[in-house]
C-alpha cells in the first residue's frame, strides 16, 4: 500500500521548489507624478527579476484593494510633484507598502523594491539633479562608500530554496517512518498475545522487533538517499562535508524515528491511538526544528520539545556537514544527541515490549 | 426539523463516544492550540549573536561596530583577530555571523575611495541571515551617507544640497497587516486552517472508514454535525487564539464564517469521498498525516503561489485548504471584504458539491444494498 507514496510526495515537493527563488512577484504602482522621471522609476521596478508591475492604480485606495485581495504583494507609491521635488533637491519620498502577513514574500518584495529605488536614486535621480544644475557635477561620486561583500562560501539566498527543500523532505519522511513503525508495532500489540508471539517468532524481543522494523528501515533509508539524489543530483546542491558521517547520521535518523514510532505504539497499545500520537508529535516538527524560525529565539519549552525530535538533530547535523563543511569533531555532540535518542526511545520500546510479552505468558502459566 | 436536530445531536454523541474520533476532533485540536505556537512565541528574531573581526581599529571602524551592535536585530558578542577563531565560534553555534572590517577601512573612506566590509552569515537559516544582512547593510549605508555628506560640506557644498545629492529620494518601506513581522502572526492562523482540515478528514476516516452510511436522515445530519462542531473550532482558532497569543486579527466574524463554512462543507464532503477510496481507519490517518506540510507550502501563504508550477497548482486546487487558507487569512488578518473572496467561496461550494456527488456515487457502488 505504501510503496511509492513517499517517493511521490518527495517528487511533488521537489517540483514545488524546482523554479527556485520566486521571481516576477506582482506589485501595484500608484504614479501620481506621471513625469518622465516617475515613469523611469516604474520601469526600473518592473525590470527587476523579483518584481513585475501588474497593476497601475490611480489612487492609493484602489491599490490597497489589490493588496488586500491578494492580487499584488506590494504597493509602490510615487507622490505628486515627485519629479519637480527631485529636481529642486527637495528629496521626495517613495513609499512601498508591502504585505507582511505573507512574511516570506513580503520580505522578498520589500527588499527588491528598496533595491530598485536605490538604483533609481543612485543613477537616474542623481543624473537629473546634476543636469538641472542643483548640485555641482564635481561633487558626484558614483560609488557606494561602504559596500557590503557577502561571502559565497556561506550560501546566498538561492541555496535557501535548496535547503528548504532539503529540510522539508526529511520532515515528511520523519512522519512516514514514525507512522510506519507505530502502525506495524501497534497492530501487533493490539492483538492479545501479539508481543508474546512476536518474541517467540523472533527468538527474543529485540530480534522480534528488529525483524519487524528492518524492512521499513531499509526502505526509508533508500527514500532518504533518493531525496539526497534529488538535492545533490537534480538541484546540483554542493556537498561540503564528510560523506561517511552524512551516511551515519542519516541511518541513525531513520533508526531513531523507528524507535520513536515503536515506542508510541507500545504506549498507545493500539494503531489508531499510536498514529494519533505520531501526528501530534511529528506533525508540527518542522516549526520546532529551527529552520524556519531559529531555535535560539525559542522559549525553553519549545527548545526542549524540539530537542526530543530526531529531525532537529538530523537537520543540525545536515547543516554542519552539507552546507558549512564543518570538521567532524564539531558534529560529534549533535551526533551523540541523535544516538542518545535511539538509546532512549529504543530502551523504552524494548522495555514495554518485554513487559507486554511477559504478561500473557505469566497468565498462561498460572492457568 | 425536530427529528433532524435530534439526528445531528445523535451524530455528535456518536463522535464523542468513539475514543479515536474524540481524540482527533476535540483533544488534538486543544493540544495543537497549545503546542503549535510554542516555537514562535518570541515572534521576531532579535539580537542574533555575531563576531566582529576589526582589522582596522580606527574611529570609523568602531563607529560602524557600534551601529551594528545598536540595531535590534544583531548583537556583537565577541571580537577576534583572525578568521580561524571566528570560524570556530561559528561552527560551535556561538555566533551566527561574522563581520570583517579590513585594515585601512578609515583611510580609504577619508580619501574618498570605496571601503568595502565583509559579512558572512548562514544562508540556510533564512531569518538569521536576513537579520544579520539587514543590520550590517543599514549600518554601512547610514555611516556611508554621513561620511559623504560631511565630505561634500567640507568641499563647500551646503548641507541641504549635500543631503539631496547623497540620497536624492527618501526610500520608505511600510509593512502592512503584520507590522512587526511577527512569525507567530504569520504562521499560527494559517497552520490552524490546515489543522482543522486534516483533523476533520481524519475524524471522518475514524468514524466512517469501511462502514456503510447509516440510512435515512443521518446521511445529512452526520455531515451537518461535523460542520457545526468545526464551525466552533474555526471560532476558537481564528478568533480566540489570536486574542490569547496577541496576534493581529482585524476581520469581521461574519465574513470569516462566509468563507469558513463553505470550506468546512468542502472538507467534510471530501472526507466522505476519501473513506470510500481508503476503507480503513489506519489507512486514512496515515494518508492524511503525512500530507500536512506539503499542503501548507502550496497554499501561497508561506511560499508565493506564482512560483509553484501550474500543473501542481491546479491539481492542488482540488484540496479545499489550497484556496481557502489564503482567503481566510485575507479576511481575518488583512480585513478583506466578502466581495474579494466570493470566487473562493464559490470554489469551496463547487468542491463540496463535487465531493458529495463522488462520495454518494462511490458509496452506492460499494454498498449497493444500503439504501
Amino acid at each position: 500500500m505504501l510503496g511509492p507514496f513517499p517517493l511521490i510526495l518527495m517528487l511533488l515537493l521537489s517540483a514545488v521548489f524546482a523554479p527556485g527563488l520566486p521571481s516576477n512577484l506582482p506589485v501595484a504602482v500608484v504614479d501620481q507624478d506621471g513625469t518622465t522621471l516617475s515613469r523611469q522609476a516604474v520601469r526600473m521596478i518592473d525590470a527587476t527579476a523579483d518584481l513585475a508591475v501588474t497593476v497601475r492604480a490611480t489612487s492609493l485606495g484602489e491599490a490597497q484593494d489589490a493588496l488586500v485581495s491578494g492580487a499584488v504583494y506590494a504597493v509602490i507609491f510615487i507622490p505628486q510633484s515627485m519629479g519637480r521635488d527631485l529636481l529642486q533637491g527637495n528629496r521626495p519620498e517613495l513609499v512601498t507598502f508591502y504585505n507582511n502577513q505573507f512574511l516570506t514574500v513580503g520580505g522578498i518584495v520589500s527588499r527588491a523594491s528598496r533595491q530598485a529605488m536605490g538604483t533609481f536614486s543612485a543613477g537616474v535621480a542623481t543624473q537629473a539633479l546634476v543636469a538641472n544644475g542643483a548640485v555641482p557635477e564635481a561633487a558626484v561620486e558614483a560609488v557606494v562608500p561602504i559596500p557590503v561583500q557577502r561571502s559565497p562560501l556561506f550560501n546566498p539566498a538561492l541555496d535557501y530554496v535548496q535547503f528548504l527543500l532539503a529540510a522539508l523532505m526529511p520532515t515528511v519522511l520523519q512522519i512516514f517512518i514514525t507512522a510506519s513503525a507505530a502502525l506495524t508495532i501497534g497492530s501487533d500489540v493490539q492483538h492479545p498475545n501479539g508481543m508474546a508471539r512476536l518474541t517467540r517468532i523472533g527468538g527474543s524481543s529485540i530480534t522480534g522487533i528488529a525483524g519487524k522494523l528492518a524492512p521499513y528501515g531499509l526502505a526509508y533509508l533508500l527514500t532518504l538517499i533518493f531525496a539526497d539524489v534529488i538535492i545533490f543530483g537534480a538541484f546540483d546542491a554542493p556537498f561540503n562535508g564528510n560523506i561517511w558521517l552524512h551516511g551515519a547520521y542519516s541511518a541513525s535518523f531513520v533508526l531513531a524515528c523507528l524507535c520513536l514510532g515503536g515506542m508510541l505504539a507500545m504506549i498507545a497499545g493500539e494503531t489508531v491511538g499510536a498514529l494519533g500520537l505520531t501526528g501530534v508529535l511529528t506533525g508540527p516538527a518542522f516549526g520546532f526544528a529551527g529552520i524556519s524560525f531559529p531555535r535560539i529565539t525559542m522559549n525553553t519549552f519549545a527548545w526542549i520539545w524540539g530537542g526530543l525530535l530526531p529531525l532537529t538533530a538530523y537537520l543540525q547535523l545536515r547543516t554542519d556537514q552539507v552546507l558549512r563543511g564543518a570538521p567532524i569533531e564539531v558534529s560529534l555532540p549533535a551526533f551523540g544527541w541523535l544516538l542518545g535518542q535511539i538509546l532512549l526511545y529504543g530502551s523504552v520500546l524494548m522495555f514495554l515490549v518485554a513487559r507486554s510479552a511477559q504478561v500473557p505468558a505469566k497468565q498462561a502459566s498460572i492457568a | 426539523m425536530r427529528r433532524f436536530l435530534d439526528a445531528v445531536l445523535d451524530s455528535i454523541f456518536r463522535l464523542f463516544a468513539d475514543k479515536g474520533a474524540r481524540m482527533t476532533m476535540v483533544v488534538s485540536i486543544l493540544i495543537y492550540a497549545f503546542l503549535y505556537p510554542q516555537p514562535y512565541t518570541g515572534e521576531v528574531v532579535r539580537d542574533v549573536p555575531i563576531v566582529v573581526i576589526d582589522q582596522d581599529g580606527s574611529t570609523a571602524s568602531r563607529e560602524l561596530r557600534r551601529r551594528v551592535d545598536n540595531s535590534d536585530q544583531v548583537a556583537v558578542v565577541a571580537h577576534t583577530d583572525g578568521l580561524p577563531a571566528a570560524q570556530e565560534m561559528f561552527n560551535a553555534r556561538k555566533v551566527y555571523g561574522v563581520l570583517i572590517i579590513p585594515p585601512d577601512f578609515e583611510q580609504d573612506l577619508l580619501h574618498g575611495r570605496q571601503s568595502p566590509i565583509a559579512a558572512f552569515g548562514d544562508g540556510s537559516y533564512f531569518l538569521l541571515y536576513g537579520a544579520i544582512s539587514s543590520a550590517v547593510s543599514s549600518a554601512a549605508n547610514s555611516l556611508g551617507a554621513e561620511i559623504r555628506v560631511s565630505r561634500l560640506t567640507a568641499l563647500g557644498v551646503d548641507a541641504g544640497t549635500a543631503a539631496a545629492l547623497v540620497s536624492p529620494v527618501v526610500i520608505t518601506s511600510v509593512p502592512q497587516f503584520n507590522p512587526n513581522g511577527g512569525y507567530a502572526s504569520f504562521a499560527v492562523p494559517a497552520a490552524f486552517i490546515l489543522i482543522i482540515q486534516q483533523t476533520l478528514l481524519i475524524g471522518i476516516g475514524i468514524m466512517h472508514a469501511g462502514k456503510p452510511a447509516r440510512p435515512g436522515i443521518a446521511r445529512v445530519a452526520t455531515p451537518t454535525a461535523y460542520i457545526l462542531l468545526y464551525t466552533f473550532w474555526v471560532a476558537v482558532t481564528q478568533l480566540l487564539l489570536p486574542v490569547i497569543y496577541g496576534l493581529p486579527q482585524v476581520g469581521h466574524p461574519i465574513t470569516l464564517f462566509a468563507i469558513a463554512v463553505p470550506f468546512l462543507m468542502a472538507v467534510t464532503a471530501m472526507g466522505f469521498a476519501l473513506v470510500q477510496v481508503i476503507p480503513t481507519r489506519e489507512g486514512m490517518i496515515f494518508f492524511l498525516v503525512v500530507q500536512g506540510l506539503p499542503l501548507f507550502f502550496i497554499t501561497g501563504v508561506s511560499w508565493p503561489i506564482e512560483s509553484v508550477p501550474d500543473p501542481i497548482r491546479w491539481l492542488a486546487m482540488a484540496v479545499p485548504s489550497t484556496s481557502a487558507m489564503s482567503a481566510i487569512i485575507r479576511v481575518d488578518q488583512m480585513g478583506a471584504s466578502l466581495s474579494m473572496i466570493i470566487p473562493i467561496v464559490k470554489l469551496q461550494l463547487a468542491l463540496a458539491v463535487g465531493y458529495a456527488a463522488i462520495a454518494y456515487a462511490l458509496h452506492n457502488w460499494r454498498f449497493p444494498n444500503s439504501s
